[in-house]
């Protein structure tokens, strides 16, 4: 059984169809990397998954359980999300982020969560910025408390929207490190990301989505040596260059 | 006790007795005005004005406090709830904002049942008097929290809303630890604003007859024979109600500077 399954899954805002008849799978310890223009329903597709988007046709289910008969708040405890902007709650410490959804979701006691805000802020190598609150840190300290945050929460299935498109260039590799870390401990991971080197070297799949459409998905080198479909030929060598 | 204050009163008696002297002395013209007896009569009576700041800075407390805790509600069901409740909170608002204090005051006053309280002795101060007063500025602070408060609100980028969300808390979980913790402070400004409008507007009492700060001056100078010294208490008052201000907003702004976020703009 997969971990995640998207079957003929569509959504509208309005007129405007961001998602047109998605289908695919993952299994647990995969890696799926998303790519596509601006607009082509990346973004939504990721907040479909934690119902943070509701979707308006198909089905989603994680392990097998249809994400809509979930309760919605007990689904997002299984999907951790990381976002572009980081979205750091201002008003707490780095170790506040990290404690809140483990006092007020999972219920652990005040030296419980600090503990285990410890061992995550550590994991992910800003231990020594506990104290510090987001508007001190740098926006790569930001993006790996963010991560911190959604993996106390011990999810099955880890979402990132973007999440070193807001960061300066010298700061991406930082971020990048510690994905790549979570991918070799066996994280399921549904990213969206212009990281084509790390597409490569770490997705097990790649998507290529345009106007709400998987136009190609496979194997990364199979999508960049032999695309079937000369768009995505197109866009990935233009991403190729811009790495460059 | 009561001779103690006595011979403090001689004192600033003593003390104005060679300012005024000497202003006096500047030119004829000002004879008339500002006059040694006048100031006299100001410092004999300065219990009396104490009572009456004493009313002022409780009505003013009590005023904000009701404007708090009606406010807050009221701003938040203005962000957050759509329908009827919306609707009666926005239109309440509205026309609270729009009526003359005065009016509101005197409204309540004379338009409400409110029961019948006796005094506080010292303070000679009718409790209906007080309620009514309460009630209104308290109302009108209200209404204009809310728009404090809604602004606060709206002002929390959605994504803390979507963050909080995607590590399972609820709606009323995310509003309560991440976005009010968050608008409470970004208030403060505003809230500051407020506190010293509600201080100075506790005047309007005056329309009622509550015993605070200006119905005490009036009650003096109209006393007989003390006509002349109107300036003397309307000066000694006003310099009251700036030292209430001033002091309110230099605590405030502490207080403001403890809870800011640090490395934060706000």
């Amino acid at each position: 059984m997969s971990l995640l399954h998207f079957e003929n899954v569509s959504k509208s805002y309005g007129d405007e169809e961001v998602l047109h008849d998605v289908s695919f799978q993952l299994d647990a310890g995969d890696v799926e990397v998303i790519v596509g223009p601006s607009g082509s329903g990346k973004s939504t597709l990721l907040r479909c998954v934690n119902r943070l988007t509701e979707i308006d046709d198909g089905v989603i289910s994680l392990e097998g359980e249809d994400i809509h008969a979930m309760d919605e708040n007990t689904l997002r405890r299984r999907v951790g999300m990381v976002f572009q902007d980081f979205n750091l709650f201002a008003h707490r410490t780095a170790r506040g982020n990290v404690t809140l959804g483990l006092t007020e979701v999972l219920g652990l006691s005040k030296h419980e969560a600090d503990e285990r805000a410890e061992q995550y802020l550590q994991q992910v190598g800003v231990a020594d910025q506990a104290d510090a609150y987001p508007a001190e840190l740098s926006g790569g300290q930001k993006q790996r408390v963010g991560i911190a945050r959604a993996l106390a929460m011990d999810p099955d299935l880890m979402l990132f929207d973007e999440p070193t498109s807001a960061l300066d260039p010298e700061l991406v590799g930082e971020v990048l490190a510690v994905m790549r870390e979570l991918a070799d401990d066996g994280m399921t991971m549904l990213a969206v990301t212009h990281e084509m080197g790390f597409a490569r070297s770490v997705a097990s799949r790649l998507a290529f989505l345009e106007d709400g459409q998987i136009v190609e998905r496979g194997p990364p080198e199979q999508l960049f040596e032999q695309p079937q479909h000369d768009r995505t030929d197109e866009f990935l060598g233009e991403l190729t260059d811009l790495n460059r | 006790m009561i001779e103690t204050a006595s011979e403090a009163g001689t004192s600033i008696v003593g003390m104005l007795q060679a300012d005024a002297g000497s202003l006096l002395s500047l030119g004829g013209r000002t004879a008339g005005v500002l006059q040694v007896s006048d100031w006299a009569f100001v410092a004999t009576n300065w219990e009396y004005l104490l009572a009456g700041t004493v009313v002022t800075m409780l009505l003013t407390i009590t005023s904000l406090s009701l404007g708090f805790l009606a406010g807050f509600p009221a701003g938040a069901i203005e962000v957050y709830s759509s329908g009827r409740l919306s609707d009666v909170v926005s239109t309440f608002g509205v026309l609270l904002r729009g009526t003359p204090i005065v009016v509101l005051v005197v409204l309540v006053h004379f338009g409400l049942p409110l029961p019948r309280f006796g005094s506080i002795p010292w303070l000679e101060v009718d409790l209906t008097a007080f309620l009514s007063a309460t009630l209104a500025l308290g109302l009108r602070s209200g209404a204009y929290q809310s728009q404090v408060f809604r602004g606060a609100i709206q002002s929390i980028d959605d994504g803390q809303l979507a963050a909080a969300r995607s590590v399972g808390m609820s709606s009323r979980q995310a509003i309560r630890h991440v976005v009010f913790p968050q608008a409470l402070r970004r208030s403060l400004p505003g809230f500051q604003n407020e506190f010293t409008i509600v201080l100075k507007d506790t005047s309007i009492a005056f329309a009622i007859g509550l015993a605070e700060l200006l119905t005490r001056a009036e009650n003096l100078y109209l006393q007989p024979g003390q006509g002349t010294a109107v300036l003397e208490v309307i000066l000694t008052i006003t310099a009251i109600y700036f030292v209430l201000t001033f002091v309110t907003n230099r605590s405030l702004e502490a207080i403001h500077r403890r809870y800011s976020i640090p490395g934060g703009t706000e």
